[in-house]
């Protein structure tokens, strides 16, 4: 008689159920903008590979691995909370992950600057039009990550995540991994493809 | 303690399939074959964010559908574009 089949529930999403539909939307967002980016580029192949010659190529894979280590100190920043209930743990490495976002600003500016300072702007050409939409889009959504990172390391660090109750530390780290997931996407697209 | 030791595995091979992209511009390698071999790398990338850092291993069918299908329809979608072109 005991037979009954043991099936395992489906794990439910990591973090609030809402922060999910924001991150659905702007996965959303950024996918028509790199299928614009690489549809537009059809028509302009030639102009798109000569001015792309002139991006930071280094800066770009250096801001790749900043955001992916930023990623990482959020996984950590999770597991300390999740598994050991430490909130001083899990805000010191949510503080190490915000301190990545800084480098990826502080590069992107320096990059930014050198464009600017040659004259470059969004109506140059296409591609910059492309090339400086797309990476101020993702560069402000940086600085919004980093403002939610903020808020959950400063209440995380008053006690107010535990290991029973962390859905707002796996709501704000969700989010940071869309920023990490969006930019894993655009540099090779925008920088190295040719 | 075994999921805590993937995790800094899976970051040490984000960072080199990062490195990897790099060196393929850095080089000046250009065509489709490097173009798939770009996306696909991008690819690896996004499912290892998507199931190990977001944790979606194991959630229910549809929202794995969703990101994977959000993902895969990117790179397949970008890859035709310079398919037509090179």
């Amino acid at each position: 008689m005991n037979t009954a089949i043991i099936e395992q529930e489906p794990k439910l999403l990591p973090g609030d159920l809402a922060i999910w539909f924001f991150i659905f939307m702007e996965l959303l967002v950024f996918g028509i903008a790199f299928i614009s980016y690489a549809v537009v580029r059809v028509q302009n192949e030639d102009m798109f590979n000569q001015f792309q010659l002139t991006l930071n190529t280094e800066l770009g894979a250096i801001n790749t691995i900043v955001l992916i280590t930023s990623s990482y100190f959020v996984v950590r920043a999770v597991h300390t909370i999740k598994n050991h209930g430490d909130y001083i743990g899990c805000s010191h490495w949510l503080y190490a992950a915000i301190a990545g976002g800084g480098v990826f600003l502080v590069l992107k500016s320096f990059e930014y600057y050198d464009k600017f300072s040659a004259g470059i702007s969004l109506s140059t050409n296409t591609f910059y039009m492309f090339y400086l939409s797309l990476t101020m889009f993702h560069f402000l959504h940086v600085i919004l990550g980093m403002i939610i990172l903020l808020a959950i390391a400063i209440k995380a660090q008053r006690g107010g995540y535990s290991a029973s109750n962390h859905i707002g530390v796996e709501s704000g780290a969700s989010y940071w991994h869309m920023v990490d997931l969006v930019w894993i996407i655009l540099f090779p697209l925008v920088y190295v493809m040719r | 303690m075994r999921s805590y030791f993937n995790i800094h595995t899976i970051w040490i091979a984000l960072i080199l399939l990062t490195l990897s992209t790099y060196a393929m511009g850095a080089l000046g390698f250009s065509g489709l074959p490097i173009v798939i071999v770009l996306l696909l790398t991008a690819a690896i990338k996004g499912v290892l964010i998507i199931s190990e850092f977001m944790e979606l291993r194991g959630v229910s069918l549809l929202w794995r559908v969703i990101m994977y299908g959000w993902l895969w329809t990117v790179i397949i979608v970008i890859a035709i574009t310079y398919a037509i072109t090179i």
